[in-house]
């Protein structure tokens, strides 16, 4: 094995990360570009939507049934949090309204470890086939699925956002909530929505990447943390900014872990994080106009 | 007020009468009381489970065969629910309340190192079965686990009898890989063990590959890594994806059916060392330890209506040790049970022959470990 076949294997290793961190980062961000709140539950909806599809799998249902039947049960179990959890307290202030996120996220993960208990689930890839070989390095099948699936992830969000009545709608709640209502939209069913639509992009970046991991009720927390970051880095609101920003901690981890060292790779990311956050607060990608009042 | 003293003063007739009434038996048959902490709840739950229907079946064994020196066993369980704190003040509650002869139990070196210290400053012999590491002053605890050394010696001994000389380590960031990195390379020269290299890897992490890249470069022809569970499962699935078709040694602690079903697909030579019971059917006759590894293996099989695995194995081990202790001092007495216990030679259990002694407070060989693999699916003894 040469020198450059191991330069690619770092970059696949960083890719196949990287694919981890950037769907879940998408998820967060739909929560917040609606609801602008941080929901710290992500990384439980992760792990109910890949737990519900190995459920659904090992009951003999055929996969593209099981995964949106997942989508769909995950959506709605975000959707019910969203009205009678989120709903009730949705006038206090964002640190409540953070706590309460992270109240649901130890609720839900309890609720995991109850309905499919402590041991670790597979799930199969979605197409069987060996690892692809380029100049000697190897990547999973799987990583392709993924790219696949944010790419058409990204282009729903987008019609939704841009071409439905709706997803105008949730857009203008997020601009400004009061004029948003007095133009007729009700602000509840858009928060009630972006809900359910963080949820399910969430359980979708669970079952997407599922394959790649060991799934078991507390899997949420690491995918949590880095898509948290590739939030940061992307500029909170950006939905590309949150996809770019997720590959790039990804590649970057790998090559420091490949050429420097294992024990910095947390130190470089996070330096890296703390630069971007200095430099440009509103992130990679982030806009740059002041919100006026 | 009333009402209060009248009720107790029924409770207190009533207590008297049953124990006069069972008095004459009872005075011959009070049961040896063994205190057993064990992590029920908590993260160590899964291993807690197996310890205390080990140590269930081989008190219920014992006491089917008449108990020792004419008197039962009794467990006075508590659960730690994994932490140490708890577990410091079930021993001190299992000393000071329960009255114990002896404890035994816990799951990890920090829980278990809790009860250690408690026992030794009470002066009550303890049998504590984790990777603990016992210093001189520990007089009143054993640790009936294979040493942590052994997990990492046994594979290399295995790999000097095949001519595998170049290993590479790849470790998890934190104090388990350094401990597994430094017992590597004290143990290698030993074996005629080249480390060609080492890598770190966070067990968190999605991908290890760029790791095994690195170590590709130099050629090994084994892996050891000390880890256990999805982290260790990962590397064997990404050594699999990048086609190194070499050995990966993980730690003794993957020996459990959770882990089975974690790499049952994956191809490739996945190590694990672990104990006789785990190959109950392919032991020679003429193992020291065969009858005893069979005998509990179909107690536990009969009971549970599961295959006995290493940790109860090891827990049964535990009690019989203590039990077997009991029987040659024939008292209650703390100090003249850790000396039986410390004398106890040539005793088969589901560890290995116990040779204990005052400078080892263990027992077994290397060489009472075996290394499992997995073939279709299932346990395979590779040596």
């Amino acid at each position: 094995m040469n020198e450059f076949s191991t330069l690619v294997q770092f970059f696949f290793s960083g890719l196949t990360s990287g694919s981890v961190y950037a769907l879940i980062a998408v998820s967060l961000v739909i929560v917040y570009k609606v609801s602008l709140l941080i929901c710290f539950a992500q990384g439980e909806f992760f792990v109910i939507g890949a737990l519900t599809m190995v459920t659904l799998t090992s009951k003999g249902l055929p996969m593209p049934l099981a995964f949106a039947c997942s989508v769909l049960i995950s959506a709605a179990v975000g959707a019910l949090v969203e009205r009678f959890l989120i709903r009730p307290i949705r006038d206090a202030s964002v640190g409540s309204l953070i706590v309460m996120t992270i109240a649901i996220s130890l609720a839900l993960r309890g609720l995991a470890l109850l309905i499919w208990g402590k041991e670790s689930k597979i799930l199969p890839p979605f197409s069987a086939g060996k690892p692809i070989g380029v100049f000697g390095a190897t990547l999973q099948p799987q990583v392709l699925w993924i790219i696949g699936i944010t790419i058409l992830v990204l282009l729903v969000i987008w019609l939704f956002f841009e071409k439905t009545t709706m997803g105008v709608a949730m857009r203008a709640c997020a601009e400004n909530r009061l004029g948003a209502s007095l133009m007729g939209i009700s602000t509840e069913k858009a928060a009630f929505l972006s809900w359910a639509w963080g949820s399910g992009i969430g359980a979708l970046a669970g079952m997407a990447v599922a394959p790649l991991l060991f799934m078991q009720y507390s899997s949420g927390v690491m995918p949590m943390v880095k898509g948290f970051i590739a939030m940061s880095v992307g500029g909170l609101a950006s939905i590309v900014g949150a996809v770019v920003a997720g590959y790039l901690l990804g590649v970057v981890e790998a090559y420091t872990i490949g050429l420097i060292s294992s024990q910095f790779s947390d130190t470089i990311v996070f330096t890296l994080l703390i630069i971007v956050l200095i430099f440009k607060p509103s992130g990679l990608f982030g806009a740059t106009r002041s919100r006026e009042v | 007020m009333k009402k209060t003293l009248v009720v107790m003063a029924v409770v207190t007739s009533l207590f008297f009468c049953t124990g006069l009434f069972n008095g004459a038996q009872a005075q011959s048959k009070t049961p040896y009381k063994i205190g057993f902490i064990v992590p029920l709840t908590g993260y160590l739950s899964w291993l807690g489970e197996y310890m205390k229907k080990g140590a269930e079946v081989k008190v219920e064994m014992i006491n089917r065969a008449g108990g020792v020196n004419g008197r039962p066993l009794e467990l006075v369980s508590y659960d730690d629910q994994s932490l140490p704190e708890t577990a410091t003040r079930h021993a001190q509650r299992l000393i000071s309340r329960d009255g114990v002869v002896a404890m035994m139990g816990t799951g990890t070196a920090v829980v278990s190192g809790a009860v250690s210290s408690v026992a030794n400053k009470s002066k009550v012999p303890a049998v504590i079965q984790s990777g603990y590491a016992l210093s001189d002053k520990e007089t009143f605890t054993f640790n009936n686990a294979h040493p942590t050394d052994f997990a990492i010696s046994r594979p290399m001994m295995y790999f000097q009898k095949k001519g595998i000389s170049r290993v590479a380590l790849l470790m998890p960031i934190g104090p388990l890989g350094e401990l597994g990195s430094g017992i590597a390379r004290k143990h290698a020269p030993t074996y005629k063990i080249t480390l060609v290299g080492e890598e770190k890897f966070d067990v968190k992490a999605p991908d290890v590959t760029t790791q095994l890249a690195k170590l590709r470069t130099l050629n090994p022809q084994a892996i050891m890594a000390f880890t256990t569970g999805e982290p260790a499962a990962l590397l064997a699935r990404n050594m699999a994806q990048m086609g190194m078709n070499i050995p990966l040694v993980v730690s003794h602690g993957n020996a459990t059916p959770g882990f089975l079903k974690l790499v049952a697909q994956t191809p490739g030579t996945v190590i694990v060392p672990s104990g006789k019971i785990m190959a109950t059917e392919t032991l020679a006759d003429t193992d020291p330890v065969k009858k005893v590894v069979v005998e509990f293996s179909r107690a536990y099989q009969a009971k549970y209506g599961e295959p006995a695995n290493y940790y109860s194995g090891q827990q049964a081990d535990a009690v019989a040790l203590i039990a077997e202790g009991l029987r040659v001092t024939k008292s209650d007495d703390p100090v003249k049970l850790r000396d039986a216990i410390e004398n106890t030679k040539n005793f088969p259990g589901c560890n290995g022959v116990y040779n204990m002694s005052p400078t080892d407070h263990q027992g077994t060989r290397t060489e009472d470990m075996i290394l499992l693999t997995i073939k279709d699916g299932k346990w395979a003894v590779l040596d």
